[in-house]
């Protein structure tokens, strides 16, 4: 009785130290090799997709055009203002998420307010919606202390053609295909690229990777993914056949 | 109708910030109507650009070579020959942002005012607010949410600050006077990266007062990251809490089996 009793404890204190040293000693992993931008061009459907290195404003203007003899007209238009949809849930079936979504702001540092809840995902309201023209972008967090591992926390694993799903506070829903996935040293993430309002439709998945700092208690790394419309095609149910 | 003056008007702008509505050789121009009671057809350098332009009205923005242009006003389907009701050259400078406005002066006489819009870039979070004063009333005051935004303003002045992006209610009372409320918008929208410039037009006493709201988006800053992680679980495939809890067990029983065997031994 006594002896099982020792067997028991030694054995927990063993896993648990040799569990301890294999954390501290293993180099920290990133799941599989960055998807190149190149590849990510080569697919149909043309992405914005910012290189991983560069910090210039990958929105180049057209040429401007050569002076016309006449004066073009003014319209008057209808001037937009607000989201016509909200996203309220999130749907990843591969990485088996299935959030909500908060819409969100910016916090006191100027960075994008990530939720709290560890198992929320946040839309950055100031910026488009998904499916609008330009990058909506969704983040949630990695992990977090005290909560454990969030609701992204396998982004990192998400692979070109895995399917996302956005439904909207009226209750439609749209499909998005994953194209990239990169990961950036945050002090060189493309924020002017990742939040831009113009161009065409991207949803942007964000969460943190790379090291962490535990002083800090931060990493240094984000993972990024990309996505596009899958088309006008409504899906049914999310996962399913139809 | 009555002739107006000719007036040469050169937009002065001082190094304007470069922004991504501007291309390098061109400006941006956009027209309100402010006169009531005119319904007016608009010419630039003699071409007919817009045709029964009514009062309250405000044009989408115009990429325009950075030039000199005539603008004429004549009273919707006159004559093209014939003498304008108001007309201006204005001088569009590279990389601006006008609005050209008709308007009513401080005694209710119409006239062409040119504003420069500021599409400097906003702070992340922020929207702009710009209220400017084009009717033929006294000077006013301008609340949002019953605080002061901008105070005395006279016909032909404009006030402009940032502000939270969110909804304001904003009022228009008789300067010095917050009890004489002239006009109010209970939720005035001010979008984030968006400068929403509002124009008080018409004729306080002829009871043709209104606001008309011109829009600039796209001046945003994007956030500067995204802290998406505090735990530190990732990588490991086993989250610190795991092996903690597991070496607190051990422990725990380690402890107790100590315990025991000494109370036995």
């Amino acid at each position: 009785m006594k002896r099982g009793l020792w067997l028991l404890a030694s054995g927990f204190l063993i896993i648990a130290i040799s569990l301890g040293w294999w954390q501290l000693t293993r180099p920290l992993k990133e799941a599989g090799d960055p998807i190149s931008v190149e590849q990510a061009l080569t697919t149909t459907t043309a992405l914005p997709i910012p290189d991983p290195v560069a910090t210039t404003q990958p929105e180049a203007s057209p040429p401007p055009a050569p002076p016309s003899p006449t004066i073009p007209r003014f319209t008057i238009g209808e001037q937009a203002q607000g989201h016509d949809r909200v996203p309220v849930a999130l749907q990843i079936p591969v990485i088996g998420v299935e959030a909500p979504i908060v819409s969100a702001g910016v916090d006191r540092n100027g960075e994008m307010e990530v939720p709290r809840n560890v198992s929320d995902v946040a839309w950055y309201k100031h910026g488009s919606a998904p499916g609008e023209p330009g990058s909506a972008v969704l983040a949630a967090h990695v992990d977090l202390a005290g909560q454990g591992p969030g609701v992204f926390y396998d982004l990192r694993t998400l692979e070109p053609g895995d399917a996302i799903y956005v439904t909207f506070d009226d209750g439609t829903s749209d499909a998005f295909r994953a194209e990239a996935r990169t990961i950036y040293d945050k002090t060189e993430l493309p924020v002017d690229a990742i939040f831009s309002r113009q161009g065409s439709p991207v949803l942007t998945l964000i969460t943190c990777g790379g090291e962490f700092n535990r002083s800090l208690r931060t990493y240094d790394s984000n993972v990024v993914v990309y996505a596009v419309p899958f088309g006008d095609t409504p899906i049914n149910q999310p996962g399913g056949s139809a | 109708m009555r002739k107006a003056l000719m007036t040469l008007v050169a937009l002065t702008i001082m190094a304007m910030p470069a922004t991504a509505l501007a291309q390098s050789s061109d400006g941006t121009v956009t027209v309100v109507h402010g006169v009531p009671d005119l319904t007016v057809d608009v010419y630039v350098n003699d071409n007919l650009t817009l045709e029964d332009f009514e009062y309250g009205t405000v044009t989408d923005p115009l990429t325009l070579p950075a030039a000199d242009y005539d603008i004429d006003l004549r009273a919707a389907n006159a004559d093209p020959a014939s003498d304008p009701v108001l007309t201006q050259m204005v001088t569009l400078p590279v990389g601006a942002n006008a609005t050209i406005e008709a308007n009513l002066d401080g005694d209710g006489a119409p006239k062409i005012s040119v504003w420069v819009n500021d599409v400097s870039t906003i702070d992340t979070g922020n929207g702009r607010v710009t209220v400017r004063h084009s009717a033929a009333a006294p000077n006013v005051d301008i609340l949002a949410n019953d605080g002061a935004l901008f105070s005395d303003v006279p016909n032909g002045a404009e006030g402009v600050t940032d502000v939270p992006a969110g909804d304001y209610n904003v009022k228009v009372t008789a300067a010095g006077d917050a009890s004489t409320v002239v006009t109010e918008v209970p939720a005035l929208t001010i979008p984030e990266g968006t400068n929403v410039i509002v124009y008080a037009i018409g004729d306080l006493d002829g009871g043709s007062f209104q606001l008309a709201v011109q829009s600039i988006s796209g001046l945003h800053t994007p956030p500067a990251g995204v802290p998406s992680g505090t735990g530190g679980d990732l990588g490991t495939g086993v989250p610190v809490w795991l092996f903690a809890s597991l070496a607190a067990a051990g422990m725990a029983i380690l402890a107790g089996g100590v315990k025991v065997s000494r109370r036995r031994g």
